[in-house]
């Protein structure tokens, strides 16, 4: 009855993993410090900031706010698992070409979070791209660079 | 072949900003991502009384622990200081969240389970957490100077305010307060540090590499030669990151276990126990004549700093400097008084007091411009101070620099273009159609406002450069600055790329390490451009010189008569040319070291702009809509456009949270801040984001590097008494306390009515 | 965080014993609000019980009584379904308003209903409130700006949830699992105010489990809407809402449901409001009055009084919106 730790197996960009993990560890946690995948970042550890998004199961989410006993059989993509070699995603392409991060800390939790609907999309409007990073705090306020970059992105998904 | 057809000209083009590429694929490092083996993890103890003594501390309890390896205490960290009134630990107490201890175990679980283990006795003290009770507290001290800072205001004149407001027609006095909002960069700070017995090594995110080490070395007393500093990439900090106890802390645990040890704050102790804006209550009294033109200025600022005094001389100083010289006035006065409470500290937070002062002053503008029935645009055209500086006679002596905040009249500007600003923002918005708006039928109320400011330009402290042709054909251009995430060192590497003739991608920069880069400034004041730009300059022009000599030397030519830099090497007249890496096997390591103390010894040198905002208001819900901005800035030449428009949108949004949403709430029986957190503290989100027009007005100063000028902190100034200028004729009601929440301006429209 | 252990049940029942009969145990939902009530301290559960794989509380059905919607259900999938979006809007406008794309991902309709208030005493661990077992409660003569103005005795939090406000206008009924039997009740029954219970916000008791919630069919296919008024436009709760359901005949409203969200220690049900539209003509119905009376009642601590103000501007722009 008292186990506080549990055997957990998951894929991260592809890849299995199985670990033991302390319950108390947070999907954010076993990124950072088991897998040394630092993409996400810790922000704010309470869902307030949008730092840790990554996908789980296709969709965007706080990584801080999945406990890691729930992540068995999971899928998960993280900013590092985006680009292909030196093949960088059209999403990072247009952060860059667009100046659309500053300080960078929110960066990829704004890519990740853009990722979904860069999936579904050939159209986009800018309330949509609004409504979908509104989960994302940047406080540089980059927020018209990062608009513009993910109206890039889809321009690069559709005319290549 | 040296290719003479390639030309270098990336100032003035939007280069990509050198670091994007790691920080969109995620292998940028922040010092929180940073480990090492056999590393322990430190977390604080943090007080729970606004105001106490320590009686005792017993930390047998949790030292018995056997995760734990070591807990500081007041009582056993030695009497080294950060800041004057800043110990390493103190046995007194000043705000709910101050540090008492702090743990160094193998993991933060264990270490929380141990703080908790640790027993102190307080002896609790009557506390404030307001101005008023704190000048009200007679027999009791803060710290033991007493609550006022240095005992009184600082006070800085020109002219006779009375004589001024003796030829006055009309005077307008009103008062305006702004709350304590929090800089909250999305990275809270951290720090990593590794003693190894005789050197320590810390990794922090620093706006000063150089000015930490020699916190580091005071504070630990350990010689600075043993100290190595290095700055990771930084979560930003927009003035704030430096200034506590946080990496000394770190340092101290790791001085004494032996281990590397992090310490990252979480989100709740980075709003508690990092720096906010001063919160502050304004009086100001303005007069002018019946023909518009203003005889007086006099404005009376009290500033909340918290539990410690942090950078408040200098924010409350420039919170004065729009009154002093902002309007053409020959009679002005500011007096700026520091008080202490027991709530989180103030410190340096993006403008420092600018935007604090231009509010009261820029709100009062537009209430003397009714009182002349003048139109507010009108009014400042008539006003704003000139190319030709104030009236008065320079008393800085001739031979040195002149300050970027002076108070002294006659002495010109090197550049300003503010009547450009004004005239290129009123057209873009349409002001002539101001009082064309269409008499509304339901709750919504259009209003246009605008307003001005004035700025240091950018000249700092002692800035150094070393540049170097190396061994593979590329150049080295070091510096001892950090980029904070604003991208000054983008903008550095275009300005001594076009300098010495060569493509920016051609020079790396090395920063971010205090052994092998120069001294340097801390990248405050929006300095970078302007200062490290003229000491990358300087040191580009001298590489350009050394270069050119090993040339004719390595070609075996008589004189260097001819020659000149393309970025595919050195070129001479006659079609002889050496490409640099051939030029560097040749001639070995070519370098240049410079070191400049910036600024004009006969100019001023200040940035200037004015913005305009056109917004709807739903009286009935108190809700704001911004429809349309404009920001107009001089900051002289613009070295790179794409970045420097979105230093402006950024700085403009950032400070929406200052007009509409921020204030950290303290619980005033308690003195818990109530809401230290991003959920509470509500910064804007892209949601509030509004469409924001950026226009660069035509300016090249004669100064600075290229014709710069300052541009980082400029945007976060104008927002708010935009704002409250345009809220005001949309409704009739003029808010004279920030934040407009829907709440206050519901509370202001009742008023009226 | 302290330590927990952790279960992963597929039957109700056995969730249900497990949580009775082990002390400080809770049910993870989403966990959006659970675990960050965890990182903060103000709860120490010693037993999470995962409801993930409860099948009996998944899922939505459509039948001829209604809609059934499970716990489980997030808030994403409802406010993204099509049939909720063209039949039952408000409760879609509801889901849409809450929190953030990340969290609506993961934070479930069952999650929302049992959310934990936000009032900043309650969450804060320094302030031992009348909710957590102290003696008072701190929003009284302290910081009370998004504190109630309505139904607060003794404790003044406002119910957090948006997606209640929408079901109670909707007229909705809980199913719950209790001594292992399944109960129905009208969610109006399923919230408690601090009159009746301090220490909570619903009815739920230690071993219970809110399995489904029913929107029945009566209130569907009329006119509905949700409006929220909050300071800033994502992440953030109501300061005040309004959630808004009627159905017409021939401009004779026939059905009508009412509720207030963000004023009161649990979603506020406007009753009599109800009372002034059904069996009247929609030109007969002075908009205006209604929402100007009918929170006479309300009572103003020191800065809340903006959200009587707001409530009631919201309530005639949400009933203009519906019957116009």
């Amino acid at each position: 009855m008292e186990n506080h730790a549990t055997k957990i197996t998951f894929k991260v960009n592809g890849e299995q993993h199985t670990l033991d993990i302390d319950n108390r560890f947070t999907l954010l946690d076993i990124l950072r410090d088991r897998l040394n995948l630092t993409g996400a970042k810790k922000g704010c550890d309470l869902g307030e900031c949008g730092a840790c998004t990554v996908i789980l199961d296709g969709k965007a989410v706080n990584s801080c706010q999945i406990l890691g006993v729930k992540i068995t059989s999971s899928e998960i993509k993280t900013i590092e698992g985006l680009s292909q070699g030196d093949m960088l995603h059209p999403l990072q392409i247009s952060f860059i070409e667009n100046d659309g991060g500053q300080c960078g800390y929110c960066t990829p939790g704004f890519i990740m979070g853009a990722y979904p609907l860069f999936e579904s999309k050939t159209n986009v409007s800018v309330e949509e791209i609004r409504l979908a990073l509104a989960g994302n705090l940047c406080r540089c306020n980059a927020y018209g660079a990062i608009i513009d970059s993910v109206v890039g992105a889809i321009g690069i998904k559709v005319d290549g | 072949m040296v290719d003479q057809n390639i030309h270098s000209s990336s100032v003035g083009t939007s280069f990509q900003r050198t670091d994007l590429k790691d920080k969109v694929l995620g292998i940028a490092k922040y010092t929180a991502d940073l480990s090492l083996p056999n590393m322990l993890h430190a977390r604080v103890l943090r007080s729970p009384h606004p105001h106490a003594n320590i009686l005792s501390i017993d930390v047998q309890p949790a030292l018995k622990m056997a995760g734990v390896h070591d807990i500081l205490t007041p009582f056993n960290v030695g009497v080294g200081k950060i800041a004057p009134d800043v110990p390493i630990l103190d046995t007194k107490v000043r705000f709910v969240g101050d540090e008492v201890a702090a743990i160094a175990a193998v993991n933060l679980y264990e270490a929380d389970t141990a703080i908790d283990l640790i027993k102190i006795s307080y002896d609790v003290l009557p506390f404030s957490t307001n101005i008023d009770t704190s000048l009200e507290m007679g027999n009791l001290k803060i710290h033991a100077h007493g609550n006022i800072v240095n005992g009184g205001p600082i006070v800085e004149a020109r002219g006779n305010v009375e004589e001024g407001f003796g030829q006055a027609d009309y005077i307008v006095e009103d008062s305006f307060t702004t709350p304590d909002h929090h800089p909250a960069s999305l990275e809270p700070r951290a720090a990593l540090a590794s003693w190894d017995g005789a050197r320590l090594t810390m990794w922090k995110p620093s706006r000063g590499i150089h000015a930490d080490k020699a916190i580091l070395a005071a504070a630990l007393d350990v010689n600075p030669n043993n100290i190595t500093v290095i700055g990771p990439v930084m979560g930003a900090g927009y003035g704030s990151k430096d200034e506590t106890r946080t990496s000394i802390l770190a340092a101290l645990l790791s001085i004494r276990t032996g281990r590397p040890v992090k310490l990252e704050l979480n989100r709740e102790e980075e709003f508690l126990a990092g720096r906010r804006r001063h919160s502050t209550s304004t009086k100001i009294k303005m007069g002018v004549k019946k023909d518009g033109t203003v005889t007086a200025v006099h404005v009376k600022t009290v500033m909340d700093t918290g539990a410690y005094l942090s950078s408040g001389p200098g924010v409350v100083r420039r919170a004065g400097q729009g009154a002093l010289y902002l309007y053409r006035c020959p009679n002005v006065k500011y007096e700026g008084q520091i008080v202490y409470t027991n709530t989180p500290t103030a410190g340096s937070y993006r403008a420092l007091g600018a935007p604090q002062g231009h509010f009261a002053l820029e709100s009062l503008s537009d209430q003397i411009a009714e009182k002349l029935n003048m139109d507010p645009l009108k009014f400042r055209l008539m006003n704003h101070v000139g190319p030709e500086g104030q009236p008065g006679e320079r008393t800085t002596p001739k031979n040195q620099i002149i300050d970027t905040q002076p108070v002294e009249g006659g002495v010109p500007f090197s550049s300003n273009e503010l009547r450009q600003c004004l005239i290129l923002g009123a057209d873009a918005i349409g002001w002539d159609k101001r009082d064309q708006i269409p008499t509304p039928t339901g709750p919504i109320r259009r209003g246009l406002g605008m307003s001005m400011f004035i700025y240091r330009g950018g000249p700092g402290g002692q800035s150094n450069a070393e540049m170097s042709l190396d061994k593979d054909g590329c150049f080295t251009l070091n510096v001892g600055f950090m980029d904070v995430g604003e991208g000054s060192s983008t903008v550095v590497l275009q300005m001594a790329a076009d300098t010495l003739g060569v493509l920016p991608q051609m020079i790396s920069l090395n920063s971010g390490n205090t052994d092998n880069t120069p001294q340097s400034p801390m990248t405050a004041g929006s300095t970078l451009t302007f200062s490290a730009g003229q000491a990358a300059v300087r040191a580009a022009n001298q590489l350009a010189s050394v270069v050119i000599e090993a040339a004719s030397e390595a070609i075996g030519l008589a004189d260097t008569e001819g020659l000149y830099i393309t970025p595919d090497g050195v070129c001479s007249m006659s079609g002889d040319g050496v490409k640099f890496a051939d030029l560097a096997n040749k001639s070995g390591l070519l370098k240049a070291a410079v070191s400049v103390t910036p600024g004009s010894k006969d100019y001023i040198v200040n940035s200037f702009g004015a913005h305009f905002a056109e917004i709807e208001v739903d009286i009935e819900t108190g809700y704001v809509k911004i429809t349309k901005y404009v920001a107009v800035h001089d900051s002289g030449r613009i070295i790179n456009p794409k970045m420097a428009k979105g230093q402006v949108r950024g700085g403009i949004s950032q400070m929406m949270g200052f007009t509409f949403l921020e204030d950290m709430e303290i619980d005033h029986s308690s003195g818990v801040t109530l809401n230290a957190s991003f959920l509470e503290h509500k910064s804007p989100t892209i949601m509030e984001y509004p469409e924001i027009e950026v226009i660069f007005a035509d300016s090249i100063d004669p100064v600075g590097p290229f014709g710069a000028k300052s541009l980082g902190e400029t945007p976060c100034i104008a927002p708010a008494p935009t704002i409250a200028n345009a809220l005001y004729h949309a409704t009739g009601v003029r808010l004279n306390h920030l934040p407009f929440t829907p709440d206050s301006v519901l509370t202001a429209l009742k008023r009226l009515r | 965080m302290k330590t927990f252990t952790f279960h992963k049940p597929t039957e109700l029942e056995e969730a249900s014993k497990l949580l009775k009969n082990i002390g400080q145990g809770h049910l993870l939902a989403g966990g959006t609000d659970l675990v960050t009530e965890m990182k903060q301290g103000v709860i120490e559960p010693n037993l999470l019980i995962s409801a993930s794989d409860i099948k009996d509380m998944s899922g939505m059905v459509w039948n001829n009584s209604g809609l059934t919607i499970g716990s489980m259900v997030t808030l994403d999938e409802i406010a993204s379904d099509a049939g909720i979006g063209s039949r039952i809007k408000s409760l879609a406008e509801a889901a849409i308003s809450i929190a953030t794309p990340q969290i609506r991902n993961i934070a479930t309709l069952g999650g929302n209903l049992c959310q934990r208030p936000r009032c900043w005493y309650y969450r804060n661990v320094r302030f031992n409130c009348l909710k957590k077992g102290g003696e008072k409660c701190f929003a009284v003569g302290g910081s009370d700006k998004y504190n109630a103005i309505l139904g607060g005795s003794s404790c003044y939090i406002v119910h957090p949830s948006d997606s209640a406000t929408a079901l109670v206008a909707l007229k909705a009924k809980v199913e719950i699992f209790r001594d292992l039997q399944r109960v129905s009740i009208p969610i109006d029954d399923f919230f408690v105010g601090p009159e009746v219970d301090v220490a909570r916000e619903n009815i739920l008791e230690p071993g219970d489990i809110l399995i489904s919630v029913q929107i029945p069919k009566e209130s569907m296919d009329g006119k509905s809407v949700y409006l929220k008024a909050k300071e800033r436009q994502s992440m953030d709760f109501a300061i005040a809402s309004v959630a808004v359901m009627v159905k017409m005949e021939k401009g004779l409203i026939t059905e009508a449901g009412i509720a207030a969200g963000g004023v009161a220690p649990i979603p506020w049900h406007l009753s009599s409001v109800e009372g002034k539209l059904i069996g009247y003509f929609v030109e007969d119905i002075d908009v205006k009055a209604i929402s100007s009376e009918v929170f006479a009642d309300a009572r103003i601590l020191g800065q809340n009084g903006y959200k009587l103000q707001l409530v009631q501007t919201y309530l005639e722009r949400a009933l203009n919106l519906v019957l116009r």
